[in-house]
C-alpha cells in the first residue's frame, strides 16, 4: 500500500508530474524571456507559458475530419507520459532515483524518444501536408542525433562501468565532472541535444517560415497545450540528462551549517545547460535538413566515436 | 512520386496573399505553378475616376513601404504632362525622401531575409536600426511611412536647418551598424550555408527575364535608373551603382546591404549640395492632351507610371507597372532543383510586393465566381 502510495506521490508530485511540470514551463519562459533581451525585445514575463497551458487547456477541441482521430489524440497524452516517466528514472535529488532498482540508462535513451516518435506519428495522422513533410524531416533529424545522443552517452557508462544513473552520479562525486574527463562526448551530447530539442539551427521539423508549425501545424486546444507541456518536461529531462551524465548530478551541500539539498544544485545546472541551448539558438541560421544531417554525421559523430574510443581503450 | 505542397494564399512565409503550387519530390522542387490576384484593388481604374492631386495620395497607397517612390514615378508622368517644372530644393528634398525610403525598405527586407532562414535575433537587429531612419521621415514629414511629402510641382515640407544635425547623427549610427551586419552576413557560417548557391539567377538568365532593380543588380547586370535615367536630384549627386556578381541569394542580400550603405552617402551629398529657393511650382489643377511614362528606381527596381490624358482634370488611363511584377518570372528558374526549404529565402530574395503586383482578376458575375486567367484563354478574348 506505502509502496503504492509513494509511485503515485512520485508520479504526480515530485519529481513526476507538478515539479516537472513547474519547472519546464518556467524554463521555458526563462528561456523565451532571455532570447528577447539578446533581441533587444522586451518580451513576455517568465510566467507566460502557464498562462498559455492555462488559456490553451480552456479552447475547443478540435479534431480535423481527415486526421486519424485516435491516433491524432493519443499522441500528446503519449508524449506527456513518457516525459514524466523520464523524471521518475533521473536522479534528481541525491544519487537515487524515484523509482529504483527498476530502469537504467537505456531505457532512459528509449523513454527520450518517445515523444519525438509521438510528433512524428501526429504529424503524418493529422492528414496535413505540412505535418506529413515535417514528420518526415524529424525523422532524418531523429536518425542524425540519435547515434551521437546515444554513443556520448555510452562513453559515461563506459568511463564508469555501469548502466546505472546512480552510479555514474556516485562516481563523479569521488572523481569530479565527466565533462572534463570525456570533454569530446560532453560537447557532442550538448548539440545533439539540441538536435534533440528542435533548437534552431535545427528546428528544420517545425520551420515556421517553411512549414508552418511542422507535424503540430494541425494541432490546436488542449492537445497543443498538453504537447507544449510535454516539451516543457523534455527540455528539462534532457538537460537534467546531460547534467546527470556529465556535470556531476545532484551534489548535496553544506554552506555555514544549512544542509542544502541535491534538487537545488541540479536544478541550477539544468538550468545553465537550457540557457546555453538559449545562447545557441539566438546565434545561428536554421540549417537544411541534409546539411544538418551532414553536420551531425561528419564533425560531431567524429567527436563522439574518438572519444569513445579512448574511453574503451 | 511527386505532390504539391501549397504556399499561399496564406502562409507564414508570404507577408501577402499569393499562390505558389509547389510541386515536389521529397524534398526537391520539380516544378513551381505562380497565380497572383489574390489583391487586386483596381488602383488602375480608380486613378482613372480622381483628379490628379487626389491621384497622387492613392498613388502612395498603391504600397506600404514605397510611397515615395510611387509618388515620384506618378509626378514624374504627371508633371511631363503638365509641363511643370519642378525647383531646384524640390528635387533635392525628393531625393533625400527617397532615399531614406530605399534605406527602411532595404532594411525591412534583410530583416525578413533573416527570419526566412530562421535567424530570429539578426532579424529583430535589423528591425531595430530601421527604426533610425522611421524616427527621421517622422520628424521631417510628420509620418514613419507615408509621409506624403512630395506634392505635384514639388514638395510640401522644407527640411530646416536644425533637423540636419539630428539626421547626420542617426545616418551616422546606421551606418556603422550596416557596416557591421554585411561583416556579420559575408562570414557567419550557418547564414553562408543557407544564402550561398541558393536560388542562383545568372546574368544572362536575368537579361533574358527582364530581371529589375536590385534583383537583376545581385547578378551582374548594371542598371541603375538613377544613373542610366536620372531623376530629382540624381543627375547632380554622385553615387556609385552596387552589383554582385554570384546571382545567389547571398548577393541580393548584400547587395541591398551596400546599397544602403551609399544611399546614407547620397543623402549626406544632397544635404551638403542642396540650393535655397522656391518648394513648388504652381498647379492650376488642369492638365493639356497628351501622355507620358514616368519611370523611377523604385527600392525594389524600376516601377513604370504611364499616363494618357485629354485634357481637364482627370486622366483618362492610367497604368502602372510595379517591380515585383516584372521579377516574378525570375523566381521559378530560381526555385526549380532546389529544396523546400529554399522556397521561403528565394520568394523572399526578390523583396516581393504582391499589393503592388496584383491586376487582373476575372469574376463571373452569374456565379460570381473569382478565377485567374491562363495566358491561352487571355489570348482566346483578343481574338
Amino acid at each position: 500500500m506505502i509502496e503504492i502510495l509513494n509511485f503515485l506521490l512520485a508520479y504526480f508530485v515530485f519529481p513526476g508530474l507538478l515539479f516537472a511540470s513547474v519547472f519546464g514551463l518556467l524554463f521555458m519562459g526563462i528561456d523565451r524571456k532571455v532570447t528577447a533581451h539578446m533581441q533587444h525585445r522586451i518580451g513576455p514575463p517568465v510566467w507566460q507559458e502557464f498562462l498559455d497551458f492555462g488559456k490553451l487547456l480552456g479552447k475547443e477541441d478540435i479534431t480535423p475530419a481527415a486526421a486519424q482521430g485516435v491516433v491524432f489524440t493519443l499522441m500528446p497524452l503519449l508524449a506527456l507520459g513518457a516525459a514524466i516517466a523520464i523524471m521518475l528514472l533521473l536522479p534528481i535529488n541525491s544519487a537515487q532515483p524515484a523509482l529504483t532498482a527498476v530502469a537504467d540508462l537505456i531505457v532512459i535513451i528509449y523513454l527520450l524518444n518517445i515523444p519525438a516518435i509521438c510528433i512524428m506519428l501526429g504529424g503524418y495522422s493529422s492528414a496535413c501536408p505540412f505535418g506529413a513533410v515535417g514528420a518526415s524531416r524529424y525523422v532524418v533529424q531523429l536518425f542524425s542525433y540519435e547515434l551521437i545522443f546515444i554513443v556520448a552517452a555510452l562513453t559515461a557508462a563506459f568511463k564508469v562501468g555501469s548502466l546505472s544513473l546512480g552510479d555514474i552520479v556516485v562516481y563523479q562525486a569521488q572523481n569530479g565532472w565527466l565533462a572534463f574527463k570525456a570533454p569530446l562526448a560532453a560537447a557532442a551530447m550538448l548539440v545533439a541535444a539540441q538536435g534533440k530539442l528542435l533548437r534552431v539551427p535545427f528546428d528544420i521539423p517545425e520551420a515556421e517560415s517553411e512549414i508552418v508549425h511542422g507535424p503540430l501545424t494541425e494541432y490546436s486546444g488542449p492537445k497543443l497545450g498538453l504537447m507544449r507541456l510535454a516539451y516543457g518536461i523534455e527540455l528539462f529531462a534532457v538537460a537534467g540528462l546531460v547534467t546527470v551524465l556529465f556535470f556531476g548530478g545532484p551534489v548535496a551541500h553544506t554552506i555555514a551549517g544549512v544542509q542544502i539539498p541535491g534538487v537545488v544544485s541540479f536544478l541550477i545546472k539544468t538550468f545553465a545547460i537550457v540557457l546555453l541551448t538559449t545562447n545557441i539558438r539566438n546565434i545561428a541560421a536554421r540549417l537544411r535538413i541534409d546539411q544538418a544531417m551532414k553536420f551531425f554525421w561528419t564533425i560531431i559523430a567524429l567527436l563522439a566515436i574518438v572519444n569513445l574510443i579512448i574511453v574503451v581503450l | 512520386m511527386s505532390f504539391v505542397v501549397p504556399i499561399g494564399p496564406q502562409h507564414p512565409a508570404l507577408e501577402e496573399p499569393e499562390h505558389f503550387r509547389i510541386e515536389v519530390k521529397g524534398e526537391e522542387i520539380v516544378d513551381v505553378d505562380i497565380r497572383l490576384g489574390y489583391v487586386h484593388r483596381g488602383i488602375e481604374e480608380a486613378l482613372s475616376k480622381r483628379t490628379y492631386m487626389h491621384g497622387l495620395f492613392l498613388a502612395q497607397r498603391v504600397c506600404g513601404i514605397c510611397p515615395v517612390s510611387h509618388s515620384l514615378s506618378f509626378l514624374r508622368a504627371v508633371e511631363e504632362v503638365a509641363g511643370i517644372e519642378c525647383p531646384d530644393r524640390a528635387r533635392y528634398i525628393r531625393t533625400i525622401g527617397a532615399e531614406l525610403e530605399r534605406i527602411h525598405s532595404h532594411l525591412l527586407f534583410a530583416g525578413i531575409a533573416a527570419h526566412e532562414i530562421g535567424f530570429t535575433t539578426l532579424f529583430m537587429l535589423f528591425w531595430r536600426d530601421r527604426e533610425l531612419v522611421l524616427d527621421l521621415r517622422e520628424m521631417l514629414w510628420g509620418n514613419r511611412v507615408h509621409s506624403s511629402e512630395t506634392t505635384i510641382g514639388g514638395v510640401r515640407w522644407d527640411i530646416r536647418p536644425n533637423q540636419v544635425p539630428k539626421v547626420l547623427r542617426n545616418l551616422a549610427v546606421l551606418e556603422k551598424e550596416v557596416k557591421h551586419y554585411i561583416d556579420v552576413v559575408a562570414s557567419d557560417r550557418t547564414i553562408l550555408a543557407r544564402c550561398a548557391n541558393v536560388g542562383v539567377l545568372t546574368k544572362q538568365m536575368a537579361r533574358e527575364l527582364c530581371a529589375v532593380g536590385p534583383t537583376a543588380r545581385a547578378s551582374g547586370v548594371d542598371w541603375d535608373l538613377r544613373r542610366d535615367d536620372p531623376y530629382a536630384a540624381y543627375g547632380e549627386v554622385p553615387f556609385k551603382v552596387i552589383t554582385e556578381r554570384d546571382g545567389d541569394v547571398l548577393a541580393k542580400i548584400l547587395v541591398r546591404l551596400r546599397e544602403v550603405l551609399e544611399s546614407i552617402r547620397i543623402i549626406r551629398r544632397a544635404l551638403d549640395a542642396m540650393p535655397s529657393g522656391p518648394l513648388r511650382a504652381e498647379f492650376k489643377g488642369r492638365v493639356q492632351e497628351g501622355e507620358a511614362t514616368g519611370r523611377v528606381e523604385a527600392n525594389r527596381g524600376e516601377l513604370l507610371y504611364y499616363i494618357f490624358s485629354k485634357g481637364g482634370e482627370k486622366p483618362e488611363r492610367v497604368r502602372i507597372r510595379t517591380p515585383t511584377y516584372a521579377n516574378i518570372p525570375t523566381v521559378k528558374p530560381m526555385l526549380v532543383g532546389g529544396t523546400i526549404a529554399e522556397v521561403p529565402i528565394v520568394l523572399a530574395s526578390i523583396d516581393p510586393c504582391f499589393s503592388c503586383t496584383d491586376r487582373i482578376t476575372v469574376v463571373d458575375r452569374s456565379t460570381g465566381k473569382t478565377q485567374a486567367m491562363t495566358k491561352a484563354e487571355l489570348r482566346g478574348l483578343h481574338r
